[in-house]
């Protein structure tokens, strides 16, 4: 009995090492069948997720396109720069890092208050840009502290810089960091967040073939986010180069002549000077003592320099030779992290010098539209050459008197002698025989009121009025009296300087309504026809002929002193305020004794060489006086200098 | 009844000395060399293993292991030369010396956070939950080689079984140190099994243990708890705790079939992976192995522990053959809870991989167990002769 019970516990024993022997069979089966499972079921899964551990994807932003004049001289460029990152999380105190960062490259309080909100937006681990537009010095210092503050890393970044300054502000425009509109909107992918984007001017206008397209680059990293090892996954595209039509020879030129008008440069350092600056705070925040010279008018005062716009263009093909606006700014300024004085004196300028007013700046076209009026009436068969009407000084229309410019008459003038003197009269009856609605469509034919293919945002479309367009927008019905106010280019009527220079091209060449364009080698295309008569047209031209060559034209001092090349154009004196009939009566008060925002503004349109036309010129300045005296010498000095340097 | 498992088998103990004229072809032939090359085997892997994890280098980790493992080896001939009765007889000895060290510890020791684990002595951490799991075991085989087999069916009888494995399991249980206390007590649950305790008291224990794991679930502290809970979803934190799982999940499965090369491991070598010299060493043969490397490894884990198994059955002394179940079941429940942690089918609770994770105290313990099965298998030998 105890052998059979002793045979049975060794039994049982034996049993229960075969029960473990079992329990282990099972438990190492159950180890192979995971690892069977993770390695090589799910083995692609696994194998995804860890190479998205190791590489990082960066954008590697492309080499912004240069843009480089006429000539090849380079208007914007790249410059190497360092942009300066700092990740939060890696930081033990993000506004300590800060302030020991400031001590280092200029960050004022405001800012670091900025990048402390920004910082609170954005994932910790996410770098974020403290400044992108630091230099080898600026990268040395931060460098040499680099072990008090962990978390900061440098980025070898393009600069844009715009090497032509003010003189290519409202042209260039700049550019500036991509935005959430941007985005919004369309312009560019999202993932381009760091990158930079034309806010204005060519900039804005060509963005897509500057930009190019961005690459990608593998960056292998540790678990820390360190990277290790950089591989280019694919490279950046850069973005395409592009030569505009401007001259900048010309461009200089054309902003020193219309900067300078009538005035007189002198030195900043007279006394004068200093006395009319402490005066005067307006005249003080209109001018810049980094240039060295303000202006003084013929009276002896101390001025800034010329409010205005000179638009040259080429008659045949659109082609722009130099489009200035004045004041103008410094697109470098604005390209980086402006800072606040800087952007102060810009805000606060009298004369606002962020509006580029060659496409932005509408004005009363004035007298230069009276060839639109001759050239409708002409062509409606209404005059002829020979049609005379008599000026004796004014016209009464119902009740009320509207009066030419010369208050004497000029009698008994023809279409010609209307265009050379400027006769107000003149054109006050044509105008009420020919009527609104075929000016209106003359002028559309000339591109008056209508925004040309510059492409360049912001541009203003101007106005041509009519008597559709009265009832639509202001509910009354046209009168006789705004007829004859838009025949001599007041009133409702506004164009913008490169309009004006679209006229004046078309006029010139007769046959194509050319559009402008700044970017050398594009397509002249298929201009549509003007469809007038080239009888007309020269009839037209003649009198604009007579403007610079008659002898009582009203530019007759400013014909170009050049061997075969005369200038035809026209002048134009565009009233701000209404003259009332006691200031009448007592005798208009001259230009130069009235407030400078009261003054009229002065227009030049021109065309030349006379028998070839070649350039057709627009010159607005704002408050300039007259268009004879003010307008018409910028735009022959201009006109000369094309042609002296034969550009 | 006494025949079988009486202590009466057990040679006196100058045995082997008196048989000298075989003694050395016996002791030759007693020798489990087939273990012993197991052995290498796997200390091969732990070094090559080390080394890659410093990113190819000796230092710090690699050269040490060597070290260690001809130190480990020696220290298994030393033990191996005791004889087994001497080992059974002084069993006691060892588990007092254990649970006083366990209670010092509590006092002293050094940790992280109010956990202490180790001791530091001249450098050295010595972590003596380690050698307490094989005192446990030696002292439970010791207690059932001298037991009758009838006593088994005595309830009285386990009383001092409780008292030997309970002792230390709630020492390190306290330290806190969840994993190594629950592999203690399962360790020794297999030396009570194989020892023949009645089925009835196996399903009444496994009932109990089932009845306690939701008391056992409140009296566990916050981070074993959480844990426990982002083992069962790692995407409750997968930048935290839930991490490690992840990245080493992500290690072995990108290793795929053949593994991304030696040294070539991307999740190991940049980082991701933590503890890839300790406890995650698994993860990265795996990941620089693929399948392959993972089953040439658990089958020479398999193996070692198949030959204990098979030496178990060999065995005429009770003590030796529950000893050499428990030093088995002890590797066992080693290598099975690495690797299970390490694969994401348990919770990460410590464990290192035996002879291949760096550090010496499991490794030591390892030696020591080994050395005594071949302590008992010399000692067999002079049975049969």
């Amino acid at each position: 009995m105890i052998t059979r019970k002793a045979k049975q516990f060794e039994h049982t024993l034996s049993r229960r090492s075969f029960l473990l022997t079992a329990g282990q069979v099972g438990l190492t089966s159950a180890l192979v069948g995971r690892l069977f499972y993770l390695q090589i079921m799910e083995s692609s899964r696994y194998e995804a997720l860890s190479n998205r551990n190791r590489f990082d994807y960066k954008m590697l932003p492309p080499s912004r396109g240069r843009i480089f004049d006429s000539q090849g001289r380079l208007l914007a460029g790249n410059a190497e720069a360092y942009a300066l990152n700092i990740v939060p999380s890696y930081t033990k105190d993000l506004y300590q890092s800060l302030q020991v960062l400031s001590d280092l490259i200029a960050l004022d309080d405001l800012y670091i208050a900025e990048l402390m909100e920004k910082a609170e937006k954005q994932p910790s681990y996410l770098p974020l840009i403290i400044r992108d537009d630091l230099t080898q010095r600026e990268v040395a210092r931060v460098v040499v502290r680099a072990p008090e503050l962990p978390g900061v890393s440098f980025d070898r970044i393009e600069k844009r810089i715009y090497p032509q300054g003010l003189l290519t502000g409202h042209l260039t425009g700049y550019v500036g960091r991509v935005s959430q509109d941007d985005i919004a909107s369309g312009r560019v992918l999202p993932d381009m967040v760091n990158m930079q984007n034309g806010k204005s001017g060519v900039e804005r206008a060509l963005e897509d073939e500057l930009r190019g397209l961005p690459g990608q680059e593998r960056v292998l990293v540790n678990a820390l986010g360190r990277p290790i090892k950089k591989s280019i996954e694919e490279p950046a595209i850069p973005g395409a180069d592009i030569n505009l039509t401007i001259d900048i020879n010309l461009q200089s030129y054309a902003t020193s002549i219309l900067r300078r008008g009538r005035n007189k440069p002198i030195s900043f350092s007279d006394a004068k000077v200093k006395r009319a600056l402490a005066a005067d705070p307006e005249l003080a925040s209109a001018v810049s003592e980094a240039e060295g010279f303000v202006f003084e008018d013929s009276l002896g005062r101390v001025v800034p320099p010329e409010t205005g716009s000179v638009v040259v263009i080429d008659i045949e093909t659109g082609a722009l030779k130099t489009i200035v606006s004045t004041p103008t700014f410094d697109p470098n300024l604005l390209s980086r992290r402006i800072s606040n004085a800087e952007w102060s004196k810009l805000v606060n300028h009298p004369r606002i010098p962020l509006l580029d007013r060659s496409i932005k700046g509408q004005y009363a076209p004035g007298s230069t539209f009276k060839m639109i009026v001759a050239l409708a009436a002409l062509e409606a068969g209404i005059i002829n050459e020979k049609t005379q009407f008599f000026c004796p000084g004014h016209k009464d229309v119902g009740n009320a008197r509207f009066h030419c410019w010369f208050k004497y008459g000029h009698g008994n003038v023809n279409v010609i002698n209307a265009l050379e003197q400027s006769c107000d009269v003149f054109f006050y009856e044509l105008a009420l025989k020919t009527g609104i609605k075929r000016i209106a469509s003359m002028a559309k034919k000339f591109g008056i009121g209508l925004p040309t293919d510059i492409l360049i945002p912001g541009e203003k479309p101007g106005l041509m009025p009519d008597k559709k367009w009265k009832e639509q927008n202001i509910g009354q019905v046209w009168t006789p009296g705004e007829t004859v106010v838009a025949s001599i280019g007041q009133g409702y009527v506004l164009t913008t300087p490169i309009q004006l220079a679209v006229m004046m091209a078309r006029l010139a060449n007769g046959k194509v309504q050319i559009n402008p364009h700044l970017k050398q080698g594009a397509p002249d295309a298929n201009f549509s026809e003007i469809g007038v008569s080239e009888a007309s047209l020269a009839i037209i031209r003649r009198g604009m002929e007579a403007v610079l060559g008659g002898s009582k034209g009203t530019a007759r001092n400013y014909q170009l002193d050049l061997e075969g090349i005369k200038m035809a154009g026209k002048t134009g004196t565009v009233q701000v305020k209404r003259i009332t009939k006691a200031e009448r009566d007592r005798g208009i008060v001259d230009n130069m004794d009235r407030q400078w925002k009261f003054r009229d503004h002065a227009l030049f349109v021109g065309y030349a060489p006379m028998e070839k036309p070649k350039y057709a010129i627009a010159v607005v300045i704002e408050h300039g006086g007259s268009g004879s005296s003010s307008a018409a010498p910028v735009a022959r000095d201009i006109m000369t200098y094309l042609f002296e340097q034969n550009l | 009844m006494k025949k079988l498992i009486s202590p009466r088998h057990v040679p006196t103990f100058s045995a082997p000395l008196q048989n000298n004229s075989g003694a050395t072809t016996g002791w030759f032939r007693a020798m489990p060399w087939l273990m012993i090359l197991v052995l290498i085997l796997i200390g091969m892997v732990g070094v090559l293993s080390l080394y890659s994890a410093a990113h190819g280098a000796w230092r710090p980790w690699a050269s040490m292991h060597a070290m260690r493992l001809g130190l480990g080896f020696t220290l298994m001939m030393v033990v191996a030369m005791i004889p087994i009765q001497f080992i059974r007889r002084y069993a006691i000895l060892w588990w007092v010396l254990a649970v006083l060290l366990l209670a010092v510890l509590e006092v002293i020791g050094t940790g992280k956070g109010g956990v202490q684990r180790w001791f530091s002595i001249a450098g050295f951490n010595l972590q003596p939950s380690e050698p307490a799991k094989l005192a446990v075991i030696v002292m439970l085989a010791a207690y059932f080689h001298g037991l009758y087999p009838d006593m088994l069916r005595y309830i009285r009888t386990y009383i001092p079984v409780i008292l030997i494995i309970m002792v230390p399991f709630a020492q390190v249980l306290l330290q806190p140190d969840l994993g190594t206390s629950l592999m203690l007590l399962l360790a020794a649950a297999v030396v009570v099994f194989a020892a023949g305790i009645p089925r009835w008291m196996v399903m009444t224990v496994f009932g109990l243990v089932l009845a306690a794991i939701p008391i056992g679930w409140s009296m566990l502290y916050p981070y074993q708890k959480s844990r426990i809970m982002v083992f069962l979803n790692p995407d409750l934190d997968a930048l935290g705790a839930g991490y490690q799982i992840t990245q080493s999940k992500i290690a072995l499965g990108s290793g795929g079939i053949v593994g991304k090369g030696y040294l070539q491991g991307s999740q190991s070598h940049l980082d991701f992976l933590p503890e890839r010299q300790t406890d995650f060493i698994f993860t990265m043969i795996g990941e620089e192995f693929g399948f392959f490397g993972c089953i040439y490894v658990i089958g020479l884990y398999t193996a070692l522990i198949f030959l204990l198994i098979r030496y178990s059955f060999a065995m005429k002394i009770n003590f030796s053959r529950l000893l050499v179940i428990g030093v088995a079941a002890m590797i066992s429940f080693y290598v099975t809870v690495n690797i299970a942690m390490v694969s994401g089918m348990l919770p990460v609770v410590g464990a290192p991989l035996p002879l291949i994770s760096y550090g010496g105290t499991a490794m030591m313990t390892v030696f020591l167990g080994l050395g005594m099965v071949i302590s008992a298998m010399l000692n067999e030998k002079d049975v049969h002769d």
